[in-house]
């Protein structure tokens, strides 16, 4: 099973990757098709990564979400799942070519880990795990696209200039709710990681809240979504306030998940 | 207005909940990228003497218990209750006059449209149930009211979120009991007694550890309850509650039998945690400390002592001996080794796991997770409830059908939009 799944994951990437490419080619030759073609791509590539998890978890006994390795590739999971419905959705792909870099680079950091199936400490090994860590998975998915879309939101001026990307990026105004309803995803699934995490943490720690560094990281993160929310209800604030302010929460995502673990100590040191 | 009334306006603005929420989610990574519970050597030998000197000052070495911190979560306390109570009124007249047609039949809406031939369908295609108005020609619908209280339950969870997080910590009581199965103590200054009745390590095939499981008795010592008793197996993620606490399979260690003999003739016999002095009966200035044990053990060179596994293949204590509280020697013995000092031979045996049982009395958990439920709810509600209201009038060329969802911009338009266009071209 974990060999089945080790060849999904190349091809995965490779999927990933011509997706991409796709994407690129689309914003450079302003060819429609071409957009058409990378979300097939993409897709598959959906489709194969979500067996991918499935052969993983089958071959390890359990939830696969449990290590340094097995987060990485769910997140990249995730960030393409949630911009995959985006792009559909809202008929948005440059949405998705501004999104593939991101996904790629996280499922690159994915390759580079080790892909070692170890046992679980038994502070592991507990259903909320599963609760938080795939509820994290959406979050950070859905923070990825607000991410994004802040940046098209900063960018846009300057892209204007072509009359291809006029046409395919929406107005300030209708980018500016996209960003929203990528923001209460996030939000939303964030709020359910932090509550099934003090849950488990207080199983598993007698604690719920100990301001261990990821904790606080994530408590950060979702102090600067709500202040998002709030920023948006404001007449004037609207906009390029709030896309910095979605930039900036991935940025306290992204620290949240590999700086927290290279730069403080804590509890979360596992994974 | 009167410097009071500002005062007022802008403790209970939204503006100043922003503020507050910046100002926390900086103190907050500040507060995490210093190790917390420090003392000045330690921090003067991480950073520098000034920057020690700042950390403490600052209160930065346990931020947040600090005065600063809790007044900026004050302050967020007061602003959210103050918000949620001015708005109350304003939020129930909304509640109400939004399912009332009569306040928006004729207001212009988002979005309007003309000319239209069959309402009902729109309304079906926009998943509304429209009634029909009394006294004109007309259909009204609302959807999703409950949206309206979305932020209003989302800011009462986290007001109760905050309220039950800062109760527990101000009246929780923790206590930790350790010992081998057999061990009996008192839990702290309560008037229970906790009993190990067991302690198992669970292990894989691989050696790895799946699960440490104790099996606890705890008595009740007060007069009211004597001889009542309730028990209990915990194991890791797997707490009990037992007279109102929280009993948690905290961690593990080793513990030996430490054998001391005077002049040939058993002395002295007790378990030693490692970690733990065992005083010479009769000498007390004699002390023997179990520093660890390996069970094991390998000894590397340059590195030292450490153990090559979990499994008890090749067992090793390493001790100290005080005298008068100086050490006077320290060493690695094996099983059938002896250690003489005068008159005295020491031996260790039975190497076993020991269990530490953390235990936890914390009323107002419920509350927070109360309150953090009921942020949940607010959250579901005002994200994705979003409140939207459509009407129809009779005109003279068919219908004109207007729509209003606050929330929904550019995407409720585009939506109305549809309904109507898959309608009338
Ligand atoms: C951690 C703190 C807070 C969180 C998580 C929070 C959360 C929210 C949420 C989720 C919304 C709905 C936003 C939307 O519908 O797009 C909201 C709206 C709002 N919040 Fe907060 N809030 C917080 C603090 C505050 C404070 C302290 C105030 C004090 C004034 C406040 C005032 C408001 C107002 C006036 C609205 C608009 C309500 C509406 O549109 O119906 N918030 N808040």
């Amino acid at each position: 099973m974990l060999q089945v799944e080790n060849t999904l994951f190349t091809i995965v990437m490779l999927l990933y990757f011509a997706a991409m490419i796709c994407y690129f080619l689309f914003i450079a030759v302003k060819k429609d098709g071409m957009a058409k073609t990378a979300i097939i791509l993409q897709s598959a590539g959906l489709v194969l990564h979500t067996a991918a998890l499935v052969c993983r978890g089958i071959g390890a006994g359990r939830l696969p979400l449990t290590n340094q390795y097995e987060f990485a590739t769910a997140f990249a999971w995730g960030l393409s799942l949630v911009s995959l419905i985006f792009v559909i959705r809202f008929k948005f792909p440059v949405l998705g070519a501004f999104a593939a870099p991101v996904t790629f680079l996280v499922i690159g950091y994915a390759a580079m880990q080790s892909k070692e199936v170890k046992e679980l400490m038994p502070a592991l090994r507990s259903n909320w795990l599963g609760f938080h860590v795939s509820t994290a998975i959406i979050a950070y998915g859905a923070f990825g696209v607000s991410f994004v879309l802040g940046i098209i939101f900063l960018l846009r001026d300057r892209m204007r200039a072509s009359g291809f990307l006029d046409s395919h990026i929406p107005d300030k105004e209708k980018l500016d709710i996209i960003s929203y309803r990528s923001v209460s995803l996030g939000l939303l699934f964030l709020s359910f990681t932090i509550i099934t995490g003090a849950i488990w943490a207080e199983r598993a720690w007698g604690s719920y809240w100990s301001w261990d560094p990821k904790e606080t990281w994530s408590l950060v993160t979702w102090i600067i979504y709500a202040a998002y929310l709030h920023l948006r209800i404001r007449r004037g604030w609207q906009g390029k306030a709030a896309a910095i302010f979605a930039v900036a929460g991935f940025i306290c995502v992204m620290f949240t998940y590999i700086g927290v673990n290279t730069f403080l100590p804590g509890v979360h040191s596992y994974a | 207005m009167t410097t009071f009334k500002k005062l007022w306006r802008f403790l209970s603005s939204m503006k100043f909940a922003i503020i507050l929420l910046v100002i926390l989610a900086v103190a907050c990574s500040l507060a995490s990228l210093v190790t917390q519970g420090q003392d000045y050597a330690w921090y003067a030998q991480r950073y520098s003497e000034r920057t020690a000197a700042l950390i403490l000052a600052l209160g930065l070495d346990d931020a947040f218990h600090s005065v600063w911190f809790i007044a900026i979560t004050a302050f967020l306390c007061i602003n959210l209750l103050l918000c949620n109570v001015l708005r109350l009124p304003g939020l129930i007249r909304r509640t109400k006059s939004e399912s009332d047609p009569a306040k928006v039949l004729d207001a212009a809406g988002d979005i309007s449209v003309e000319n239209v031939r069959d309402p009902e369908s729109v309304f079906k295609r926009l998943g509304m149930k429209p009634i029909k108005v009394e006294g004109r020609e007309a259909y009204f619908a609302a959807k999703h009211r409950a949206g309206l209280w979305g932020a209003w339950v989302c800011h009462l969870g986290i007001l109760l979120l905050i309220l039950g997080f800062g109760l527990g910590q101000a009246t929780q009581k923790q206590y930790a009991v350790y010992g081998v199965p057999g061990t009996s103590k008192p839990i702290g200054d309560t008037e229970y007694a906790l009993t190990i009745d067991d302690f198992r390590v669970g292990l894989r095939e691989d050696d790895t550890v799946e699960q440490y499981t104790a099996d606890i008795t705890v008595r009740d010592l007060s007069e009211k309850g004597i001889g009542s008793s309730e028990s209990a197996s915990i194991s890791v993620n797997h707490p009990a509650t037992l007279y109102g606490m929280k009993f948690y399979q905290n961690s593990t260690g080793w513990a030996a039998t430490v054998h001391i003999t005077k002049d040939g003739k058993p002395l002295q016999e007790e378990v030693l945690c490692a970690g733990e002095y065992l005083l010479v009966k009769d000498k007390p200035e004699l002390a023997i400390y179990l520093s660890a044990f390996y069970p094991d053990y390998v000894m590397t060179p340059g590195v030292g002592p450490s153990t090559a596994s979990g499994a008890l293949n090749n067992p090793a204590y390493l001790y100290q001996v005080y005298y008068q509280e100086q050490v006077l020697g320290m060493n690695i013995l094996m099983p059938e080794e002896e250690l003489t000092i005068d008159e005295y031979t020491v031996t260790f045996s039975d190497p076993q796991n020991y269990t530490l049982i953390q235990i936890k009395r914390d009323r107002f958990t419920p509350l927070a997770l109360a309150g953090g439920l009921i942020t949940l709810l607010g959250l579901i509600l005002a994200l994705y409830l979003q409140p939207a209201r459509v009407w129809a009038i009779r005109t003279e060329n068919g219908w004109t059908i207007r729509g209003q969802c606050r929330k929904g911009g550019a995407l409720f338009r585009e939506r109305f939009m549809k309904a109507i266009q898959t309608e009338e071209v």
